[in-house]
């Protein structure tokens, strides 16, 4: 069994390829969101603080 | 005997996995309305962003949050500057690299966070801005930049959104189904701003800073909501077109598609009628209201509803066109006449300034209303059967482009003009008319002039069932892609 082979459907559904590009996807928004809950809680900060 | 777990959770994760996988599970010759309904959400929100941005913030920063007028309007026209990229957005989704074959879903799942992160970070940021609470002692860039980002992304979302979410339409259905996709997604875009508009107003009645922060959140959470059912499981898998863009030798580049694209026959021509009538329909939606009140003396409640005839008009417009073009009306007689209508109801309110007569007025308004809607049922569905298989995104991303920047402007001298008769009273004392008559005739005259060019736009069917060889996918050197640079 050659887990390397590139078009190998696995029983997801997936090759490896496709399997790799929707976790980039789920990734990418995870990244997105990070920032804009950082940049929210920022601008938050500012307008009301909340420590100190 | 031992339990095979490794077995028994393949065999689990096999049956349930694509399930939960948002594909569509193969490429159907029939895509049901039910299915298309779906679809159409992603407008709901689009309509949903547009009038958030242009009505409802517009007023809530300069009454309850005191930002200077000129900067509200600079905000609000941060949008506009990305319109014109709908047409590179449609290319690189035409073009998009995938090993899911994809085209189409990851760019409106990427607008949709975009959309979402500009509502996000939008009340704070204009809480900082106008100098709410703490934030007076906060430097004036904070305010600024964080605002102008949120802008930015909620527009650069909604035109990404709605220019991949048409060409995810166009590729789904059938030609002879698209009128009755193009009205479906008219309506459903009518739609979303109208409730808007009405939930927005109810909601923001009592305004705090509270409320305001929970509304456009709020607005947040319903975008990224819609926009996930709208394209769960629309777009299929294709693994040959994966595996044809793997072997692609060269990038695609946007000149050279362009370059093509514009020479289709009747292409720019459709693209400056788009351009000129979309201008002069939107130019006038802004100043009915002002003209109905100042010059014909029409009360507040009236000319809200010379809203509502005007939105009854375009919706009367639609379904015409939806049901003529669905039995085989070309759409460039329907185009034609949408801007044949709009010549005779601008001539009507014009005169009724002259003769005084209210129902003159109301009456060119509903030809108005007509007029834009057979216009712009006409105009898109045009776009997407002329649009090349391989060129459905960047066809509809011009369209986008022209018409959205086209309204954009005409909306923004609209308000100008009428900010200007509010504020000049030396101009207008005499004759309040004047201005507004300047302009509608103006109108009349660009909306004749579309009618011309439009009599030379001939009937064009969709160009790749005469070419056979161009559906060939973009990027390699295909038959359609030699002649392309014999041609040149």
């Amino acid at each position: 069994m050659s887990d390397n082979d590139p078009d190998k459907v696995w029983p997801t559904g997936l090759t490896l390829r496709e399997a790799e590009e929707v976790h980039s996807y789920l990734i990418d928004g995870t990244r997105v969101f990070g920032v804009i809950a950082l940049l929210a809680h920022v601008l938050v900060a500012v307008t009301t603080p909340w420590l100190g | 005997m031992m339990f095979d777990y490794r077995a028994f959770a393949y065999n689990q994760i096999s049956r349930i996995a694509p399930r939960y996988l948002p594909f569509a599970d193969v490429a159907t010759e029939d895509v049901p309305l039910s299915r298309l309904l779906r679809l159409s959400l992603f407008q709901v929100t689009v309509g949903l962003a547009l009038v958030l941005l242009a009505g409802t913030l517009n007023r809530v920063m300069i009454v309850e949050l005191q930002v200077p007028a000129s900067l509200v309007a600079g905000m609000i026209a941060l949008p506009l500057v990305v319109a014109p990229f709908r047409a590179l957005i449609g290319f690189k989704s035409d073009t998009f690299s995938s090993a899911l074959g994809w085209r189409r879903t990851p760019f409106i799942w990427k607008g949709t966070m975009w959309q979402f992160g500009g509502f996000a970070i939008m009340p704070f940021a204009l809480l900082v801005l106008s100098g709410y609470g703490d934030a007076v002692d906060a430097p004036r860039w904070l305010g600024l930049g964080s605002a102008a980002l949120a802008f930015l992304l909620v527009g650069a979302g909604m035109h990404m959104v709605q220019t991949v979410g048409l060409a995810l339409a166009t590729d789904l259905v059938k030609d002879e189904d698209q009128p009755k996709v193009v009205g479906l997604m008219y309506v459903m875009l009518l739609f979303g701003m109208v409730a808007a508009a009405f939930i927005f107003g109810v909601l923001l009645e009592n305004y705090s800073p509270g409320r305001l922060i929970q509304v456009i959140q709020g607005c947040a959470v319903v975008t990224i909501v819609l926009n996930a059912i709208a394209m769960w499981k629309q777009e299929p898998r294709d693994r040959e077109r994966a595996a044809q863009i793997l072997e692609r030798r060269t990038v695609p580049r946007f000149s050279d598609h362009w370059k093509q694209f514009i020479r289709y026959d009747g292409a720019f021509r459709l693209l400056v009628i788009i351009g000129l009538g979309t201008f002069s329909y939107g130019m006038a939606d802004v100043l009915l209201e002002p003209y109905g009140g100042e010059v014909l003396r029409m009360s507040v409640a009236d000319t809200t509803k010379l809203t509502a005839v005007l939105a009854g008009g375009t919706l009367l417009g639609f379904g015409i066109a939806s049901f003529t073009l669905g039995r085989g009306l070309a759409p460039v007689r329907l185009i034609r006449s949408g801007a044949l209508i709009g010549v005779p109801g601008f001539l009507a309110i014009i005169f009724a300034a002259h003769i005084g007569d209210v129902l003159l007025f109301v009456g060119g308004t509903c030809a108005i209303g007509l007029g834009a809607g057979l216009f712009g049922h006409g105009t898109l569905t045009e776009t997407m059967r002329r649009a090349p298989k391989e060129h459905v995104g960047l066809a509809l991303g011009a369209w986008g482009a022209v018409q959205a920047t086209a309204a954009g402007i005409g909306v923004a001298l609209g308000g100008l003009l009428r900010d200007i008769v509010v504020h000049v009273p030396t101009v207008t004392a005499m004759a309040p008319e004047m201005p507004y008559i300047t302009v509608f005739t103006l109108e009349g005259l660009v909306l004749a002039f579309v009618l011309v060019i439009t009599l030379r736009l001939k009937n064009v069917q969709r160009l790749d069932m005469k070419t056979e060889q161009s559906i060939m996918p973009l990027g390699f050197d295909s038959p359609s892609r030699r002649n392309f640079e014999a041609i040149r």
